[in-house]
């Protein structure tokens, strides 16, 4: 019984990424790393990278596809069957998605939590897609990498509901006048099929004419609004509707039984990927009362179309490195509620960007042996 | 008719301090160099505020990680909990949790709450909020956390930020003892952020004790107003979800169209926390709400 591994998202930048593309000076400690890592999970020509750095007055644009290869590398030395780049090349999963679409302008920095923040644009006409803007990582990750790839991409809904939307939004007369729920849903609502329409389901196209075969759709976004959970469903369906690929999407950090049943009407979705073990305790156990922030997957086996569970297993948060046996039981609990191990896969709640290469890295390698030992008692 | 103007709640940190925070904490900055951008954050803010003619200052709130954080770290008996969606926007907050009775021994440190060269406006959470799925009662959490932390705030006025009780189906009621428990002569106001208010107005809530009632009016309709009202209206013109800013005059009719339910006392404020907009935005709403002030 095999069961499938694989990360969700972004993973962070290293250093010599980031100062190199800041026009930042490396410090010995920076090229360490880049030798360290290279020799680590084997990058192939790492000494290449390198010496470019020690030389100093690297091309950026060549360090970011060498940070692309490093986390290849990465995540197939940690034993994950399915993989991305950790989204290297993308300055983030919002901006990068509108820095490449028409009709949106940047209104500055707004916080998502802590010390993190996320740049905000407004919709300001109509939305369109100015040029594919995943086609050059795939194309370049495609020869390199061993494992399979799944190529993450923002989803409409997302996008729509961290922007602001001064398109369709009135500009005045709104004060004190009762502008209701309907009013703000049916103005979401332009917006978001608007987005699915003319900017994700092109850069699709595009992405399946490269040859994609699984997308993930990340739609981290989509319990916003209780009441726009339809629409999230609605804008799926409008993106990937007749399009020859397997997607799936990825859910994170959101009271999962809102999702129920607006989620039974998107049928084109093949796996849900989504975090619990944020919410779970960290002691061992399968029971229901023992793994309390699961207790939402019976919902997404119950779905009419039998997806996949993409079960988040690692708390991304936190450098708390969850136990290998810790993963095993999350995991086993899992399969004993859906009944079927072939519906289940394994993963991290979330995009580990949060957390340091070293970490990551020991999350990851304690998920898939977790899963092993799954899987080994799966088959006694 | 009054009309005063000034913004409670938490203030969009600056790119600067955007950029201070992350370099923190990645190991590239130092705590004193975060700390000395916060001053300066700060200090921009009071001129913002004071050239657009706010009654009330405010410090901005620039080192608290959310609404309740410094709370949960200094008191006994709590801790943060599971990060969680403040209500639908797109930022999240640690949920209070707790692990035993619930005590504050004193004021918060001064660092959350520096001191203003004016008048002060401050904001702490309401006891239903800070109480909201952690066991214990809200009156206890007023008593025994934001009573101490009351007793440190030097403020003319100190709103209490309860974005979850209209959300909750919560009556208001369920308010009157905890907030009973907090009268300690401070003026306190009670702030609904992003509610429609309607129902908390209908079930009695303009009859709490306290000085001031916060309404979103993005939400909640003018009708919904008692007549009359004899509290300060904190009237919540500046819509902090949207990028566009307002037009002063817009705001100005509305403090009059107030003024013809019969409401004296009215000060113009955000329907919810600036930061959910970014700094030159909100800065442009701050100069915006002094002009509408000034029009009223």
């Amino acid at each position: 019984m095999k069961l499938l591994t694989h990360e969700v998202g972004s993973l962070a930048k290293p250093p010599w990424l980031v100062k190199t593309s800041q026009g930042r000076e490396l410090d010995e400690s920076d090229i360490e790393h880049a030798r360290t890592w290279g020799e680590k999970v084997g990058v192939e020509g790492h000494e290449e990278l390198v010496e470019s750095l020690e030389r100093g007055g690297a091309d950026p644009d060549e360090v970011a596809l060498w940070s692309s290869r490093y986390c290849v590398r990465m995540q197939e030395s940690a034993g994950l069957d399915v993989i991305w780049d950790g989204e290297q090349r993308r300055s983030e999963m919002y901006a990068w998605a509108i820095a490449h679409a028409n009709g949106f302008e940047p209104r500055g920095t707004v916080r998502s939590f802590d010390n993190k923040y996320y740049s905000k644009s407004a919709a300001v006409g109509p939305v369109s897609l100015a040029e594919p803007y995943h086609n050059a990582e795939f194309s370049s990750l495609q020869p390199i990498a061993k494992a399979t790839l799944k190529i993450p991409i923002t989803g409409a809904y997302t996008l729509a509901v961290w922007s602001y939307d001064e398109h369709h939004t009135p500009k005045s007369g709104r004060l004190g006048a009762g502008y209701g729920r309907r009013q703000e849903v049916e103005a979401r609502r332009e917006l978001t099929l608007d987005i699915a329409r003319n900017l994700i389901r092109p850069n699709l196209e595009a992405l399946i004419d490269l040859g994609a075969t699984w997308i993930q759709i990340d739609e981290p976004g989509a319990s916003t609004e209780e009441d726009e959970l339809d629409l999230f469903v609605e804008s799926f369906n409008v993106s990937v509707e007749g399009l020859d690929c397997r997607f799936s999407t990825h859910l994170c950090f959101s009271d999962y039984d809102l999702f129920f049943p607006a989620l039974e009407g998107m049928s084109g979705c093949r796996q849900y990927c989504v975090g619990f073990a944020n919410y779970d305790t960290r002691e061992l156990g399968r029971s229901a009362t023992e793994r309390p922030g699961y207790e939402v997957i019976s919902k997404f086996r119950d779905l009419p179309y039998e997806p996949v569970l993409g079960l988040g297993v690692l708390d991304i948060h936190t450098d708390f490195v969850e136990s290998p046996e810790l993963v095993r039981d999350r995991i086993l609990y899992a399969v004993d509620v859906f009944g079927d191990p072939a519906r289940i896969d394994v993963c991290p709640d979330c995009g580990l960007r949060t957390r340091s290469w070293e970490i990551a890295y020991d999350k990851l390698r304690a998920m898939v042996e977790g899963t092993r030992l799954a899987e080994a008692e799966l088959e006694a | 008719m009054t009309v005063e103007a000034f913004a409670p709640g938490m203030y969009p940190r600056s790119e600067a301090l955007v950029q201070a925070t992350r370099d923190l904490d990645r190991g590239r900055t130092t705590e004193a160099e975060v700390d000395a951008q916060v001053v300066a954050d700060m200090e921009e803010l009071v001129g913002v505020q004071q050239s657009a003619g706010l009654d009330l200052l405010t410090d901005g709130m620039l080192r608290w990680q959310d609404h309740f954080r410094p709370l949960l770290q200094a008191a006994e008996g709590l801790e943060t909990g599971a990060l969680t969606r403040f209500l639908d926007t797109n930022t999240f907050y640690r949920a209070p949790n707790a692990t035993g009775a619930p005590r504050l021994d004193g004021p918060l440190d001064e660092r959350f709450s520096p001191a203003v060269p004016g008048l002060r406006v401050a904001t702490l959470p309401s006891p239903y909020a800070l109480s909201r799925g952690t066991g214990v009662s809200a009156t206890a959490m007023a008593e025994n956390v934001l009573r101490p932390a009351l007793t440190g705030l030097d403020a003319e006025l100190v709103v209490l930020v309860e974005p979850f009780l209209a959300h909750d189906d919560a009556s208001p009621g369920d308010l009157r003892e905890p907030l009973e428990a907090l009268a300690n002569g401070t003026a306190l106001a009670l702030w609904f952020p992003f509610s429609d208010a309607g129902r908390l107005l209908e079930q009695g809530a303009a009859e709490l004790p306290v000085e001031g009632l916060g309404i979103d009016f993005y939400a909640t309709h003018l009708d919904a107003v008692p007549e009359e009202l004899d509290k300060l209206l904190l009237a919540g013109v500046v819509d902090t979800r949207s990028s566009m800013p307002e037009d002063p005059a817009e705001l100005a009719a509305f403090a009059g169209a107030l003024a013809g339910r019969g409401v004296e006392r009215i000060a113009l404020v955000p329907n919810g926390d600036l930061q959910y907009v970014s700094e030159p935005v909100a800065r442009e709403k701050l100069a915006r709400l002094g002009q509408a002030k000034a029009a009223a």
